[in-house]
């Protein structure tokens, strides 16, 4: 290129710059298999940098030259490689297997594996090398107090004595005991089924509050294990009926019977319970 | 006649001494290094390893050897020791297959080997690598999404797979090993003809 033109030379620059740019962007994209190594005209590719190869003046120009070739090069490597690979046996046509591998059954696809699988024979055990590991690895271990005090966490509280309230508070325990809870929710049975002999399950269990309800079903199902209380179905629904004498075990036979506490607008829980 | 008996007792200490080695794991990966072989036992180790291949023949069990730069195994039964490198590794595998009964002794459930068929083989059509999305989807197909997940997990973890630092997934060390992709491709190649 002469000097008296100068304006075309610069537009074949940017222009050649650019064309080399995208060649080594098809390249990157051919070398992380997006795309086919075939997908790229090598001799196009190769005929491109020839034509913009003597208006390169600057050293970036010729470096950029340079990397083109270098990414063509791989590309025909992976050219090759294909090849070699489509003339082997492992070669089967990739629409084809990925139609199969959507199509065949699980079960195909295990027998298939297991005709060409010869699993490693092993054997794990404890060494001597393994033990003496081990041990050294105890041996060099920090105290809990050393490991404690490199996350900086400075010392742990000591212990402290603790109260109902705080119990209570964190839902460990109850104000009434268990036992007191059983007693007189039986005694609210036998108060409920004085007339009748039987009372319906869903109005002795349901209470405005929804925890107090799913608190109520709880001890309900203890006292139908043990024996306190009895339920029986009928043409109205679940009955429950008071045991004046109970035998205080689990009586033999029992089923566990689920019972759904359906929530207004809220999913329903499940309490288990025996019969 | 003492020179022969002699021999047989050379041999067969260190047969013993060569099964010990490629059956009991010492490190993160089963078998024994070529190079373990040699310094354990001796300059003829190769005459050892190819009498034991022999002998286990009888158990359904082979010797085989995988060499770090070869993607496919090769059973010592098909040619010569001659070119092996020091890098080599020896595993005891069994020679013939499972059934699918069998299977279950393996550890894996039927339909997470037929997921790693899937994944094996998508990976040998992309030419021995393929983004890990790309497995991922086609396995969620069959597998469900996290499924799939726990799944391409296990398999890096167990060897089978193996996943670079840019997402790509190749096939691991355990199923150059275990795996004979030749057959493999094949069988999927004929299945549905």
């Amino acid at each position: 290129m002469t000097s008296s033109n100068p304006k075309p030379e610069r537009v074949r620059l940017a222009s050649g710059r650019k064309d080399l740019r995208e060649l080594i962007q098809t390249c990157e994209a051919i070398r992380e298999h997006k795309f086919n190594p075939f997908f790229l005209d090598v001799a196009l590719a190769i005929e491109t940098l020839r034509k913009y190869f003597p208006f390169w003046g600057s050293l970036d120009d010729h470096c950029l030259d340079a990397q083109t070739i270098n990414d063509l090069a791989e590309v025909l490597n992976l050219q090759k490689s294909q090849l070699r690979y489509q003339s082997s046996a492992l070669y089967t046509a990739p629409e084809m297997l990925d139609k199969k591998l959507r199509t065949l059954s699980v079960k195909r696809l295990g027998e298939i594996f297991l005709k060409s699988w010869h699993p490693i024979v092993e054997r794990e055990q404890l060494t001597v090398e393994g033990a003496r590991e081990g041990l050294r690895y105890w041996d060099e271990m920090l105290s809990f107090e050393e490991r404690r005090k490199r996350l900086h966490l400075g010392r742990p509280a000591p212990p402290t004595p603790t109260d109902l309230d705080s119990l209570v508070k964190s839902g460990i325990m109850t104000r009434e005991d268990f036992a007191k809870n059983l007693r007189r929710l039986w005694e609210e049975l036998q108060t409920q089924t004085k007339e009748s002999g039987s009372v319906d399950y869903w109005s002795f269990v349901r209470r405005d509050n929804y925890q107090e309800t799913v608190q109520r079903a709880y001890y309900v199902s203890f006292l139908l294990t043990y024996g306190f209380a009895k339920m029986a179905r009928d043409s109205t629904g679940m009955k429950l009926a008071w045991v004046e004498t109970p035998t205080g075990k689990v009586a033999q036979g029992m089923v566990s019977y689920p019972i759904a506490i359906p929530r207004k607008s809220e999913p329903e829980v499940v309490q288990g319970t025996s019969m | 006649m003492q020179e022969t008996s002699d021999e047989k007792r050379f041999y067969s200490d260190k047969l013993k001494h060569a099964i010990h080695l490629l059956l009991f794991k010492r490190g993160k990966m089963p078998g024994a290094k070529e190079w373990e072989l040699k310094a354990s036992l001796g300059k003829n180790y190769k005459e050892v390893v190819k009498q034991l291949d022999t002998l286990l023949s009888d158990f359904d069990l082979q010797v085989k050897k995988v060499e770090p730069e070869r993607p496919q195994n090769r059973p010592l039964a098909e040619g010569p020791l001659e070119e092996s490198t020091d890098d080599a590794r020896y595993f005891l595998t069994l020679r013939g297959t499972l059934t699918p009964k069998e299977a279950r002794l393996s550890g894996w459930r039927i339909d997470n080997l037929a997921a790693l068929t899937v994944a094996i083989a998508y990976i040998v059509t992309k030419q021995g690598k393929a983004p890990r999305e790309e497995i991922e989807k086609l396995l969620a197909e069959k597998a469900g999404r996290w499924k799939t997940l726990t799944l391409l997990d296990a398999f890096t973890r167990n060897g089978y797979l193996k996943e670079d630092e840019a997402g790509s997934m190749s096939l691991g060390w355990r199923t150059s090993s275990e795996v004979n992709l030749r057959d493999l491709m094949t069988l999927l190649a004929e299945t549905g003809r």
